[in-house]
């Protein structure tokens, strides 16, 4: 580099830190930016008031919050009457490459499980909730299970399709077990789904190798795989007969890796049976889901049911273009030069049979929601249109690090 | 002047105004007949109405682009390779992070790129990318894997409103 291109390259990094040094004045000038008085946790009316605002929703729209049915949801007292407090954590969506591949991946999954190590009180138990591995690889799964055995409490896991269509499975059951499962917790019944396992076969006839089924699975917004998710007759059957003799007043807290209603369905932001799923839950009046794969801050209600989407430790997934709950509350865009922004693990609170989610994100602890519409990837830019990719059928399904 | 004077003048002229007109004879069969926009270039555009043919060869390049540019943003190796670059070296594509190319955002450019500190266009963005959340190796902004990059981002978000400059 000569010395025309250093002092280029010095005065693009003061102008960036003058840039920066603008940008921390002007949050500090402009408190609204950050949030004052709003935590991160999930307050259901606030957000609903935040997304009226933005969404331009009208009054109709708007009672639910103001009954607060937060509250209304967790009023109930638990099957013993007492007091059920305790809290546990959730990780997800660590697409581990081998390490050699990326360290990064690593370094922020290392870091979920010791920050979860270091709370104080413990919590209980974490989830797992799906594609700890990018691509199946056994090796990423074990590199996985190595990370996550640091944790100093019992951890549940659920499959990503990132763990499963390389081997269907073997090497994640294997090294995990099976899903789905269920087990009761003072006084709250914790149920973990397989939302991943079923997918139509669109591979058997083109022949596809294992590498090349995992690697049009591993593509999000690709057409090849067809509506994957989904739970299935026989898992619907066993959910039902699972609940069937829980207190209809009783928690019941559901993991998932997809959300369980209908979001996007071309990336498979869905579980395609979401219908006839809440259907069995719709009786019980206490039921919170939290669900991986979107990569990013979800809010939902339907009926009686609390559907929250979690963050990941590997990237953020941008908002879809539509189906945006409106009773979400985006998250603010992230910083793409920073790969712990938007990112993180989430911790869940139960007292008195109410469950508090909080967003442990990374790099965003004071203004995880965006305030300003500029700051917002839902609402920033209502004239975008997309169009759905030309070339996946196109696609080899080998991506980088797969040779 | 003398007579014979005068009449060398009147030669040279007529020799002048013939050497003209067949110079411009000749550029204009060069130009009518084609071999000017074959040899030189497309110096010949617009000059005739459009065949229906030559339309759908316009369609045909530009969606080569757009299908090349796919794969590159969704991280086929085999392609890279074939056409020598290197987008990532850590797993990345960039569809992992911009799936139908959500937030590229290629009708807000150019403008002031927060992350980069300077004005950019999309083809500088599109290297950050590749350098910084990737880690692979830039690419020149004239290069044809630049060129479908940019062909598919644009074309996915194929009527969206120009938005120049917003942040």
């Amino acid at each position: 580099m000569n010395r025309k291109e250093r002092m280029e390259q010095q005065r693009q990094q003061e102008r960036l830190e003058e840039v920066r040094d603008a940008l921390r004045k002007r949050e500090l000038l402009e408190p609204g930016i950050s949030m004052p008085g709003m935590s991160r946790r999930t307050f259901m009316h606030k957000s609903l008031m935040f997304a009226g605002g933005v969404a331009g929703l009208s009054t109709a729209n708007l009672w639910l919050p103001i009954i607060n049915t937060f509250d209304m949801a967790f009023a109930s007292e638990n099957a013993e009457g007492g007091i059920n407090n305790f809290r546990f954590a959730w990780i997800s969506d660590t697409h581990l490459y081998p390490e050699d591949v990326n360290t990064r991946f690593v370094e922020k999954a290392k870091r979920a499980v010791d920050e979860i190590n270091a709370l104080d009180p413990p919590v209980d138990f974490v989830v797992m909730g799906g594609d700890l591995a990018q691509l199946g690889d056994p090796v990423e799964l074990r590199l996985g299970k190595e990370i996550m055995d640091e944790l100093e409490v019992d951890v549940y896991y659920i499959p990503g399709e990132h763990d499963w269509y390389l081997d269907m499975g073997e090497t994640f059951v294997d090294l995990f077990g099976e899903s789905p499962w269920t087990f009761d917790h003072k006084g709250v019944r914790f149920i973990g789904l397989d939302t991943i396992s079923r997918a139509p076969d669109y591979w058997s006839v083109t022949n596809m190798s294992p590498e090349e089924r995992m690697g049009h699975m591993a593509g999000l917004d690709n057409s090849v795989t067809g509506p994957w998710a989904g739970l299935g007759r026989s898992q619907r059957d066993w959910l039902e007969s699972t609940l069937n003799d829980w207190d209809r007043d009783d928690p019941v807290v559901i993991f998932s890796h997809n959300p369980l209603y209908e979001y996007y369905p071309p990336w498979n932001f869905w579980v395609r049976d979401w219908r006839e799923t809440l259907e069995i839950l719709r009786p019980f009046n206490n039921v919170t889901d939290f669900h991986g794969h979107t990569h990013q801050v979800l809010y939902n209600e339907i009926d009686n049911i609390r559907l929250i989407g979690m963050l990941a430790t590997a990237w953020p997934w941008p908002y879809a273009p539509e189906g945006v709950p409106p009773m979400t509350r985006p998250m603010t865009r992230v910083d793409p030069g920073d790969h712990f922004d938007g990112l993180g693990w989430d911790l869940m609170t139960f007292q008195d049979n109410r469950v508090e989610h909080e967003y442990m994100m990374w790099r965003r602890r004071d203004h995880i929601f965006a305030n300003r519409p500029e700051d917002n990837a839902v609402t920033k830019n209502p004239s975008i249109k997309l169009q759905p990719r030309v070339a996946d059928r196109m696609w080899t399904g080998r991506y980088r690090g797969t040779d | 002047m003398n007579k014979a004077k005068t009449e060398r003048y009147r030669v040279r002229h007529l020799m002048g105004l013939g050497a003209l007109a067949g110079a411009f004879t000749l550029a204009a069969t060069l130009v009518f007949s084609g071999v000017v926009r074959d040899v030189i270039g497309p110096a010949y555009a617009h000059k005739e109405h459009h065949q229906e043919d030559e339309l759908q060869i316009f369609e045909e390049i530009f969606m080569e682009y757009v299908i090349l540019g796919d794969r590159l943003f969704h991280g086929d190796a085999e392609l890279e390779e074939e056409m020598g670059v290197n987008l990532s070296d850590t797993g990345m594509a960039c569809a992992m992070c911009h799936p139908f190319a959500k937030d590229t955002n290629p009708h807000e450019f150019p403008k002031f790129q927060e992350q980069m500190g300077e004005f950019s266009t999309l083809a500088g963005m599109t290297n950050w990318c590749i350098d910084n959340p990737n880690q692979g190796e830039e690419i020149d902004v004239d290069s044809e894997a630049m060129k479908a990059l940019e062909a598919y981002q644009y074309w996915s978000h194929d009527g969206s409103v120009l938005n120049p400059g917003v942040h």
